[in-house]
């Protein structure tokens, strides 16, 4: 019965294989892979744009989380995809220029991918609990040479890993490693944990990650790495303190297809990002996130993108943090 | 503003059709995901997110923690219908929901998993409302070390879920244990156990495990032996929880309920914990107790209650520090911070009036859940009615759609066979496999957390004896790991020496 | 099996696996950096101990079973028609092998279909022609479900996709 069941399959297949032509891209839903878990910023960031680029691409956008390793396990899926866009990645600065820079094991490289564009960043801020006692990056950076400071971050290979080490070299710290200790956790909100009750002495991440406990008085920032002045955190830019190569230090969320993808599909790619950027109810999720919104066309992104590898990867190399088991 | 001010205003932020026609949907949205393995409560309340972006604060929030606390619930039905856990927080739901379900007692172990579920849902958000403030503080002082003995603690249960035989439990924990180190190394990034291969690096999906370890097997050995399953037909019957049913079980689930505002208050434990902790409790307490695993009630009344204690628990630390306790609650803090809203000890000064709201809207949930979910229980039941020649190969095609739902993942459609032929390999030899669960939860959470610890000390082990909490916890260990000794040796002499290895 | 044979068996498998984990898996599979600090900080620590562990546990199964007395009853084997019913557990293993092949060159929704009939034959449903039915509307249904409510990107194959 199982063979009548086959031939019936077989039949139908045929069948409906000669209606399946050869049309414009895009004829179906374009599946979206978002390479970090549900709830976090660029689960956030992605949903939030979802709507309008369904609108301005006219077809669905299925949204896909598909987590683990730091983001490799999702950009690994688009790695090996077909480049016919229909399976796009939301790149990040943790799978994208971290994670490349740190991880000599990483099962793909910046070249495996075709950046269609870089939508959003996040500024970096690195705070401390009240009491600390620590009000300055001068008086972490003293507390720092007296030894028996820790820093949490989501895991190694992460934004918050890299952001700590490269705030303590700009400040003069000779090598953050041995001056303090990393103590990873498992997730952006484990690690905040960890700050708040007192596992580590400070942590440097996306303002969107902190600026609940900023509100709240919970956490004092020390430092903001956008050039002006962040709304709402009350805190010395990095180049007031007169270290202006932190302004390297954002996060940020791009598209990107793998490295096949063809021209047409990211000319379309850039149409309709420049529509869904202008969508209200999506800056105001990304207002509300702090993100500040900046469209980049796919030369622009990747040259962003370069040059924060290299600043990563330079500073990777200098202090001998590279993973290569 | 005063107490009855913000309570007022809170009445008035709630009392209309909005809210409950938000808190309603949510509840039934959650306990049909739920119900559909695969659809975790996570996934669900990740769904439910954009939709909240359009309504107002307090109708969005109350929407998602219906889908929450319906999910958590929801988990429970295929778990005691066809042994596969909706969410991992009812595996501990299956070790007795299911031999009732196969004694033709469905409909018992459901209507029971529904007022246990209830009653601690009701109890966690009274605790939430009258602690949270005190509970808060006490999460907060849960840094690696306390989590360390409190995960070692916990490690204590699997010699409650053993069975016939301790040692074949410590196999199965083994396992476990082996199977959780899968993925990259959380303090050095380095690989384990990955063989180069992306989808192994972020470590074995669990669900993915849980129904593999569950489902597969069940079907298995119906293809081996569908003569033994022919004869048998399971039908609801017309079984349902009696009044005294639930007053026997009140205790465990009162027990139960605490455990769970206590390890939900707690960020980072999560529900599946909880449930196998009150559930082994209720075992060691119950006259019982050897009933526990071959359909139990009461172990479906502890184990609900211990994961639907924490659904009201987790969001004390959301509320009180703004820190999310798992998934579910960073995606409710996402909600939050759409909306503009920055909980924390700031929200109780600046938004009383939305907090007070939601605590109304909490209490009114726990009595929506009841009605949905008997609607729900009377809706599912009929799967039991079934013949198993068209259920198991339903089920089978469920958990493929489902499993790969988890994480668009067809790999783990593979991880799922896989462990399917380790738990069919396991009911051969008679090995457990609840602590096999319990260690593949635990494991990484024991280690993370000893090795956070020796960085934070400088490799120092003082540091796991540095607070009342870890003393504690250690005295805790100390007791049960006695106990468990004693009553092995106890009932070596009893028996003789014939039975040796089933308590030593 | 009786619990002496089964304890044994199950010793010495934990025994061989704990030396395989001790002897080939943990230095081939885990990695771990040159300048770890202390061995406890160790990505191999953790491993080891559970190995170790395991061994233990292996030899007291080993240990208390010799204590015992030998099985005085046959074996009795479950099933009435052993060498089918291993035919049909290989068959499962092959379907379950060939799922995974064709997922994603079919879809899924076509190789539910016909994971479900060929599962419902193993089990030698009572019922061939409903468990046939179900064969095509389970997984239409669970696609229409999880593709368009829950928004998931069901694999869909290179040759028929469903809208």
């Amino acid at each position: 019965m199982n063979l009548t069941k086959l031939g019936m399959a077989c039949a139908l297949t045929l069948g409906m294989m000669t209606t399946a032509a050869l049309a414009e891209y895009p004829d179906r839903p374009v599946n979206m892979i978002i390479p970090y878990g549900a709830g976090g910023a660029t689960d956030i960031s992605a949903r939030a744009i979802a709507e309008a680029l369904t609108e301005a691409a006219g077809t669905p956008m299925v949204m896909s989380n598909v987590t683990g390793a730091g983001g490799a396990t999702g950009s690994v899926a688009v790695q090996n995809a077909k480049g016919d866009g229909y399976t796009m990645l939301f790149a990040r600065v943790g799978s994208h220029t971290v994670n490349p820079a740190m991880k000599a094991t990483l099962p793909y490289t910046l070249d495996d991918f075709r950046f269609v564009t870089v939508y959003e960043i996040n500024p970096v801020v690195c705070a401390v609990t009240p009491a600390s006692g620590i009000t300055s990056m001068d008086d972490l950076i003293a507390k720092i040479n007296e030894g028996g400071v820790s820093y949490s971050s989501s895991g190694v290979g992460s934004l918050l890993q890299l952001a700590a080490v490269m705030v303590m070299k700009e400040f003069g710290i000779g090598n953050p490693l041995e001056a303090t200790v990393h103590i990873p956790q498992k997730g952006g909100g484990a690690a905040a944990t960890a700050v708040l009750n007192g596992t580590v002495t400070f942590i440097c991440t996306n303002s969107s990650a902190l600026a609940g406990f900023v509100a709240n008085g919970q956490l004092t920032p020390l430092l903001v790495t956008t050039p002006e002045r962040l709304n709402g955190f009350d805190a010395p830019t990095a180049a007031e303190l007169g270290k202006p190569a932190l302004e390297q230090l954002v996060g940020w969320t791009g598209i990107a297809g793998p490295a096949s993808l063809t021209d047409d599909v990211a000319t379309k790619w850039g149409e309709w990002m420049a529509t869904a950027v202008q969508d209200e109810k999506f800056l105001a999720v990304m207002e509300k996130a702090g993100s500040v919104i900046e469209l980049m066309s796919p030369e622009e992104a990747k040259a962003f993108i370069d040059g924060q590898y290299q600043t990563f990867r330079k500073l990777v190399d200098d202090l001998g943090m590279r993973i290569e088991g | 503003m005063s107490f009855i001010d913000n309570l007022m205003m809170g009445l008035s932020m709630v009392a209309n059709v909005g809210s409950f026609l938000a808190l309603g949907t949510g509840v039934a949205v959650g306990v049909f995901a739920g119900a559909i393995p695969g659809m975790s409560a996570t996934m669900a309340v990740a769904l439910t997110l954009p939709f909240t972006f359009a309504l107002q604060p307090i109708t969005g929030i109350l929407l998602l923690l219906g889908v929450y606390k319906g999910g958590i619930f929801g988990g429970s039905i295929p778990a005691i219908l066809i042994k596969t856990p909706g969410t991992p927080a009812s595996s501990a739901t299956v070790l007795d929901g299911y031999p009732l379900a196969e004694m033709g007692q469905a409909g018992k172990a459901l209507g029971m998993a529904l007022w246990a579920s209830c009653t601690a849902d009701l109890i966690s958000n009274l605790a939430l409302i009258l602690f949270a403030g005190f509970l808060a503080s006490f999460a907060l002082s849960f840094g690696p070390p306390e989590f360390f003995t409190l995960m070692l603690f916990s490690l204590t249960i699997i010699a409650g879920v053993s069975g016939e035989s301790l040692l074949r439990g410590a196999l199965s924990a083994m396992l476990g244990l082996l199977l959780a180190t899968v993925g990259l190394d959380l303090i050095y990034g380095t690989n384990r156990f990955t063989f180069g291969n992306a989808n192994l690096m972020g470590g074995l999906n669990f669900i993915a495990v849980l129904i593999g370890l569950f489902a597969i097997p069940e079907i298995i050995a119906m293809v081996w032996n569908p003569k033994v399953f022919d004869g048998q037909k399971r039908s609801m019957g017309k079984s349902w929880v009696s009044f005294a049913d639930y007053r026997r079980c009140f205790k465990s689930i009162v027990r139960g309920s605490f455990i769970g505002v206590f390890l939900g208050a707690i960020p980072g434990i999560g529900a599946a914990p909880s449930a196998f902790l009150s559930y082994s409790e209720a075992r060691r307490t119950s006259p019982n107790r050897d009933k526990f695993g071959k359909g139990e009630l009461e172990g479906v009344a502890a184990a609900e209650a211990g994961n639907n204690g924490v659904a009201g628990a987790t969001l004390i630390p959301l509320l009180a520090l703004g820190i999310p306790g798992d998934v579910i609650t960073a995606i409710i803090i996402g909600a939050f911070m759409i909306h503009g809203l920055q909980p924390g000890p700031m929200m109780f000064i600046l938004n009383a009036d939305i907090i007070y709201a939601l605590f109304i809207g909490l209490i009114v949930s726990s009595v929506f859940l009841f009605f949905i979910g008997s609607v729900a229980i009377h809706g599912f039941k009929y799967v039991a009615d079934i013949p198993r020649g068209v259920l198991f190969p339903a089920v089978l095609v469920l958990c493929i759609f489902g499993v790969f739902a988890v994480n668009n993942s067809i790999f783990d459609v593979g991880v799922m066979f896989a462990m399917g032929w380790v738990g069919y390999f396991m009911l051969r030899y008679r090995i457990p496999a609840a602590p096999f669960l319990i260690a593949f939860i635990l494991g990484p959470l024991l280690e993370d957390n000893f090795r956070q610890a020796m960085l934070m000390s400088g490799s120092s082990p003082v540091i796991l004896f540095r607070g009342p909490i870890t003393w504690f916890f250690w005295a805790l260990t100390v007791i049960t790991v006695f106990a468990i000794i004693r009553a092995g040796i106890k009932a070596t002499r009893r028996q003789g020496p014939l039975k040796v290895e089933s308590q030593t | 099996m009786h619990d002496r044979t089964l304890h044994i068996q199950l010793g010495i498998g934990a025994i061989v696996a704990a030396a395989f984990l001790l002897l080939v898996a943990i230095p081939v599979w885990v990695s771990s950096p040159s300048n770890v600090p202390n061995i406890i900080l160790s990505p191999l620590f953790w491993p080891w101990a559970l190995a170790g562990l395991t061994g233990i546990t292996g030899f007291g199964m080993i240990l208390t079973s010799i204590r015992q007395p030998a099985a005085t009853k046959p074996e009795v084997c479950d099933v009435d028609d052993a060498p089918k019913a291993w035919g049909r557990l290989a068959s499962i293993a092959a379907v379950m092998a060939v799922t995974m092949l064709m997922l994603p060159r079919i879809g899924m929704v076509w190789t539910s279909m016909l994971v479900f009939a060929v599962t419902a034959f193993l089990v030698r449903t009572n019922h061939p022609r409903i468990a046939l039915t179900s064969a095509v509307l389970v997984p239409l249904v669970l696609y229409a479900f999880f593709a368009h409510v829950a928004g998931v990107a069901v694999p869909q194959g290179d040759f028929v996709r469903l809208p």
